[in-house]
């Protein structure tokens, strides 16, 4: 088909492009617009105004909402990337890598989350332990798990193996081999990894609906509760003020990555 | 023979340590995730009994089972069929500025999940934009039913999984290498020949992992088809919620979910088995 209508094909690429951004940046640009209009909510455009960034700035619960979410997420992020540090260090040390040992850890990401938010509801309550922050936490380490394990046992076997045996054979013992050699190895993946766990579990809804009680909110929380009673713009200023900040990241990222490539 | 024992001691030392790192991830593991599967296991079964089940096998559970699979594969499909094209066009097509494409694909999805629900709401509904500019043009002369429905459920939840689709199938079409393409052509085939031939079948585990990334979560959602789906209790999620909130309903929950997983083992099962079928990997 390339050959035999190139310009058709070129004119359907752009397009098919252009309709796939335009599908995933619509609701952010009415976002970004909606978020200076001058009437509340559901409402065509009135006036320009930074009147709803100003409240943002005063309304305190959301401002809670996003300090919980950020400090469940870095909890999780931190417990389980050590976790699964020393479980690999663990691997490492046996002369024969264990078969499958990811695999134990595969089920957490196929069984729906609902299931497990059921089945660790049910655990809470049959211990009667008060839900809150720690609970939410302890659910989305095992998330987390879930996910770094995998992903950091699947790097660890496509490293070579030469590299620790040289090591070892020039003297290093196994704990220092595993910090000098292995570790710096692992260590893109074990960012991307971790970088992976805090979005998700930063954005994670599921688990916090059924695990987190009722005195304890996170941002996924909050924005529900908004939505079903009743928005304002002030969720719009926020999610523009989000989606800038995450603008900014990843150009900072990728100015420091890609450098070379692009420009 | 001090040393003898020293040194066993200390060989002995050098295993211990990374055991006892190693443990604390099994630990969290068996502890915090297959515990609670199995008790969801056991609370479906209290009285050694099907009792909790036999309510779920009336027509409305059925068709709400069989809405909710439906739902999920269909919003599989078009995340693939939405994700296949572009992310082809991006690598291949890219150049230069392969990557730049690619985080700007992603970057919607930084935000969180449910703003993006709050915005296609607001997008959808009676008042929202796509009505005001299709009433001003003059394409329609009354507001479009489109919210609440499972037309919007199905819109959003592509919308909402299609990173998950990329991904996969981003890393799948990347290792992907180019001189297939090449040899191909050499061989006669032309484009369209090419790939269904060479290209599908060869990212064909990229395509089956972010399938099933899609449809396992999809089945389970319950916050997309709760707001944008309409007061009724569509979903198998919004169900399991209602159950498991509810105050002595909690076995009934369990049952339901046990219940829901089976069959939702059961659909992936399918899929797999017929995908291997139909491409023989």
């Amino acid at each position: 088909m390339t050959e035999r209508f190139p310009l058709f094909s070129r004119c359907l690429s752009v397009f098919w492009v252009v309709m796939v951004y335009a599908f995933l940046y619509i609701p952010i640009i009415i976002f970004f617009i909606f978020s200076f209009n001058n009437a509340p909510f559901p409402a065509p455009w009135v006036g320009f105004t930074l009147h709803w960034y100003r409240a943002l700035v005063y309304e305190t619960d959301i401002w809670v909402a996003v300090g919980n979410s950020l400090m469940v997420a870095m909890s999780a992020v931190l417990l389980s990337s050590c976790m699964s540090i020393f479980l690999v260090f663990y691997a490492v040390s046996r002369s024969s890598k264990i078969k499958g040992l990811a695999a134990y850890f595969y089920g957490n990401l196929i069984v729906p989350e609902i299931v497990f938010a059921v089945g660790f509801l049910g655990l809470l309550t049959m211990l009667k332990v008060p839900l809150g922050f720690i609970t939410l936490v302890i659910a989305h380490t095992v998330l987390g798990l879930g996910y770094m394990v995998p992903i950091l046992y699947s790097r660890y076997c496509e490293l070579d193996y030469r590299l620790l045996e040289a090591a070892q054979d020039l003297g290093a013992t196994q704990l220092q081999a595993f910090f000098t050699v292995t570790h710096p190895l692992l260590k893109p993946s074990l960012l991307g990894a971790a970088l992976l766990v805090f979005i998700i579990s930063f954005d994670d809804f599921v688990l916090a609906y059924f695990c987190s009680g009722t005195t304890f909110q996170t941002l996924p929380l909050y924005i529900l509760s908004m939505l079903r009673v009743g928005v304002s713009p002030i969720v719009n200023a926020f999610s523009t003020l989000l989606l800038v900040l995450s603008g900014i990241l990843v150009i900072i990222y990728s100015s420091l990555t890609i450098r070379n490539r692009i420009f | 023979m001090n040393l003898l024992k020293k040194n066993v001691l200390k060989k002995i030392g050098d295993e211990a340590m990374p055991f006892a790192l190693g443990i604390p991830a099994f630990l969290w593991q068996i502890l915090f995730f297959y515990i609670p599967l199995l008790l969801v296991f056991i609370l479906s079964f209290p009285t050694f009994s099907w009792e909790y089940f036999t309510p779920f096998f009336a027509s409305e559970y059925v068709s709400v089972i069989v809405r909710t699979v439906l739902i999920a594969l269909s919003t599989a499909f078009f995340c693939l069929c939405i994700a296949y094209p572009i992310v082809y066009l991006i690598v291949f097509k890219g150049g230069r500025f392969k990557h730049m494409f690619f985080l700007f694909l992603l970057l919607p999805f930084l935000t969180t999940f449910l703003l993006h629900i709050y915005a296609w709401m607001f997008v959808l509904e009676r008042g929202g934009v796509i009505n005001v500019l299709l009433q001003s043009v003059g394409l329609i002369s009354e507001p479009l039913h489109l919210l609440n429905s499972s037309f919007a459920v199905i819109f959003v939840m592509v919308y909402c999984y299609l990173p998950f689709m990329i991904l996969p199938l981003y890393s799948s079409l990347e290792k992907f290498d180019k001189r297939f393409f090449e040899a191909s052509y050499d061989l006669g085939a032309t484009w369209w020949q090419t790939l269904w031939r060479v290209l599908i079948p060869l990212s064909f585990p990229g395509i089956r992992s972010g399938f099933f990334l899609v449809l396992v979560p999809a089945f389970g959602e319950f916050a997309i088809p709760e707001l944008v789906g309409g007061d009724k209790k569509m979903f198998v999620g919004s169900i399991i919620t209602h159950y498991t909130m509810g105050a002595q309903t909690a076995s009934l929950g369990a049952a339901f979910t046990l219940l829901t997983a089976f069959i939702l083992l059961i659909v992936v099962v399918a899929v797999y088995g017929i995908t291997v079928k139909i491409f023989k990997q």
